[in-house]
């Protein structure tokens, strides 16, 4: 066995007992979920299944109106990571290409938003909502999910804007191109990467959102996936867990296949934003 | 194409001044070459004409027009920038094709025109590809070719081969000096070195410090230098300067050294008994001789072509360039000598040229 070998098993010996208790919690929540019900309780506890019990999934999306919550979250996570996207590409523009007064301050102002945790604001933003005629609807979740993910938009987009070199654009300049028409053709196309990255990371973020969601949402109509999730455990007297658990699977397996997929788009993009 | 004319352009940034009031005047179909060291503002100055740098104060007209306030993209120019600056997601072809797209013309005309870029500048076969795919010399070309396209009024070039390997620079100095030829288009090109210039322009602009300190054919500028500056700028090896006083003594004009060394001078008429002077001799107008000055030899440097060596003479060094080889020793005496009408003198308070 060559040294470099020996090494990594080593490392990897070390590493186990942190593997095991990450992949624990997913371990239970992948048996729990194909499990028959009258298993869920046994004692001695067994840790694998008699049988796969597919349709666990079946009667979950049933019984939690799961297809409604789905849909939910994906309207939610996609229309705050556009509205977010909106907002933030030509900010970050601005901030990587002009010099204005007060530039400084104005990072140094998204940054400070990112010490606030979201839970010292839900009362403040609960009674926003009230004011603006918004509680209970997906809306207000669309709005606060893009507002808390700017600061951090901004600030990838604009790492990464800034290694686009300027001449680009000046090129294009002298080529005829309007200012805007440079910025359609020759700006944007390049920024994918980074808009990509920053999208899933938005994506994610509002897909994930619990404490707002909880929050705003009165209606199990619109409940997002975690609260819907949620609302399976809480407050019941019966917890079918293998319904649950299979909701937890199709909440989070998908995503984080996606996720996976495109990892090496985040890395090359974060990258991209820090290696100047 | 179009003549520019540059008139007292100034630039500031902030409070600091990068150039003060610089008048040029670039005729029709007119080769010239800004030359300087950086930071000298060049570039700015070439920025200016493009439009991608505000002008404030003084006036930029290209043909008839004061561009000062117009758009870059209406100023009808094209540009090659010293990175090249081709679109890395585009295909060769749609890179030499963008302006005619943006310009609306016909698929077929664009075709024909970027083809016939492409032909010139031996790219066809590489008209699908994409920048990344291309060597360094393929990629500036690519980047004359999207320039040459436009049949634009002016062609601008910012240090367009300072990124190419030395081999490489030689051959498309010799390309572009070619290509200009053939099609005539007023241009300007930027660059830090010396030899560009001197091979390249039809008239050369030495630039220091923000200020234009003389404008010239190359071989105008070469003998007769306005200025210190432009007469230690331009030239490989550069030309020897050596201080001291100026001074008549039966009959002859010599310049005095510090260490009392004779340097046989040219008897100008401006030059007046004991003024403060330095000394200008370019290294291949040396002549070794007997009855030179005597110096005394520190390093000799083959090039192959010639012989530079660099020797001391009364103190001061000096370097000269033989074209027959001369192998000296250190430490060997030579006597060196010149033609006085080759020697040039400048004062030494202002620099300028006596």
């Amino acid at each position: 066995m060559s040294a470099k070998l020996k090494k990594s098993l080593l490392y990897w010996l070390m590493l186990s007992p942190l593997v095991v208790v990450i992949l624990f919690p997913f371990g239970v929540m992948f048996v729990t979920a194909f499990r028959p019900r009258e298993e869920l309780f046994v004692f001695p506890p067994r840790w694998w299944f008699s049988e796969f019990r597919w349709s666990n999934f079946v009667e979950m999306w049933e019984k939690t109106n799961f297809g409604q919550a789905l849909f939910n979250s994906l309207y939610v996570s996609i229309a705050a990571t556009a509205l977010g996207l909106l907002l933030s590409i030509p900010a970050a523009y601005a901030l990587s290409r002009y010099r204005f007064p007060g530039k400084s301050a104005y990072r140094t102002f998204l940054l400070m938003t990112q010490m606030m945790s979201p839970i010292v604001l839900v009362l403040g933003l609960f009674r926003l909502m009230v004011v603006l005629g918004m509680v209970n609807n997906l809306n207000s979740l669309v709005l606060t999910y893009a507002a808390f993910n700017m600061a951090f938009t901004i600030w990838m987009l604009q790492s990464y804007f800034s290694t686009i070199p300027r001449d680009l654009e000046e090129a294009a300049w002298i080529d005829g191109a309007t200012h805007f028409k440079s910025l359609i053709k020759i700006f944007l196309p390049l920024a994918v990467p980074a808009i990509a990255v920053t999208s899933i990371f938005s994506f994610i973020n509002g897909w994930n959102e619990f404490v707002l969601a909880l929050t705003m949402i009165r209606s199990s109509d619109d409940y997002t996936l975690p609260v819907q999730i949620y609302s399976q455990v809480a407050g019941r007297y019966q917890v079918e867990w293998h319904h649950v658990m299979a909701a937890t699977i199709l909440a989070t397996v998908p995503v984080a296949i996606v996720f996976s997929w495109l990892q090496k788009y985040l890395i090359r993009g974060m990258a991209l934003g820090a290696v100047k | 194409m179009a003549a520019v004319t540059i008139q007292n352009v100034e630039k500031t940034f902030g409070t600091l001044k990068v150039i003060h009031g610089v008048n040029i005047e670039v005729k029709e179909h007119e080769f010239v070459v800004l030359v300087g060291p950086s930071g000298c503002g060049k570039s700015t100055l070439l920025r200016m004409i493009a439009g991608l740098e505000t002008i404030s104060d003084g006036e930029i007209v290209i043909g008839e027009k004061v561009v000062n306030n117009v758009h870059p993209r209406d100023r009808d120019i094209a540009m090659v920038f010293q990175n090249y600056a081709l679109y890395p997601h585009m295909s060769i072809f749609d890179n030499m094709g963008f302006s005619l797209k943006l310009r609306k013309r016909s698929k077929a005309e664009i075709e024909k025109k970027v083809n016939e870029a492409a032909g010139i500048l031996n790219l066809v076969p590489f008209l699908q590809r994409e920048p990344r795919q291309l060597s360094g010399g393929q990629r500036q070309r690519v980047a004359m070719g999207r320039a040459l396209v436009r049949d634009a009024q002016v062609f601008l070039f910012d240090e367009p081969l300072s990124n190419l390997d030395a081999k490489l620079r030689v051959t498309m100095r010799t390309e572009i000096k070619a290509l200009h030829q053939r099609l005539k288009t007023t241009s300007i090109y930027v660059t830090h070195d010396q030899i560009e210039a001197m091979t390249m322009a039809d008239r050369i602009v030495v630039m220091n410090a923000g200020r234009v300190e003389q404008i010239g054919a190359p071989l105008e500028l070469y003998d007769h230098p306005g200025n210190l500056f432009v007469a230690g700028f331009l030239g490989s090896p550069s030309m020897n300067f050596i201080e001291g006083h100026f001074s008549r003594s039966d009959g002859e004009a010599v310049v005095v050294t510090e260490a009392g060394t004779r340097l046989p001078a040219p008897d100008l008429a401006d030059a007046k008994e004991g003024q403060a002077v330095v000394f200008g001799v370019r290294p291949e107008h040396l002549i070794l001789g007997a009855n030179g000055v005597e110096a005394t030899v520190e390093v000799v440097e083959p090039t192959g072509a010639n012989i530079e060596v660099f020797a001391d003479i009364g103190g001061a060094d000096i370097c000269a360039v033989f074209f027959e080889r001369h192998l000296f020793e250190p430490g060997e005496k030579i006597g060196l000598g010149w033609d006085t009408g080759k020697v040039h003198l400048f004062d030494k308070e202002s620099g300028q040229r006596i």
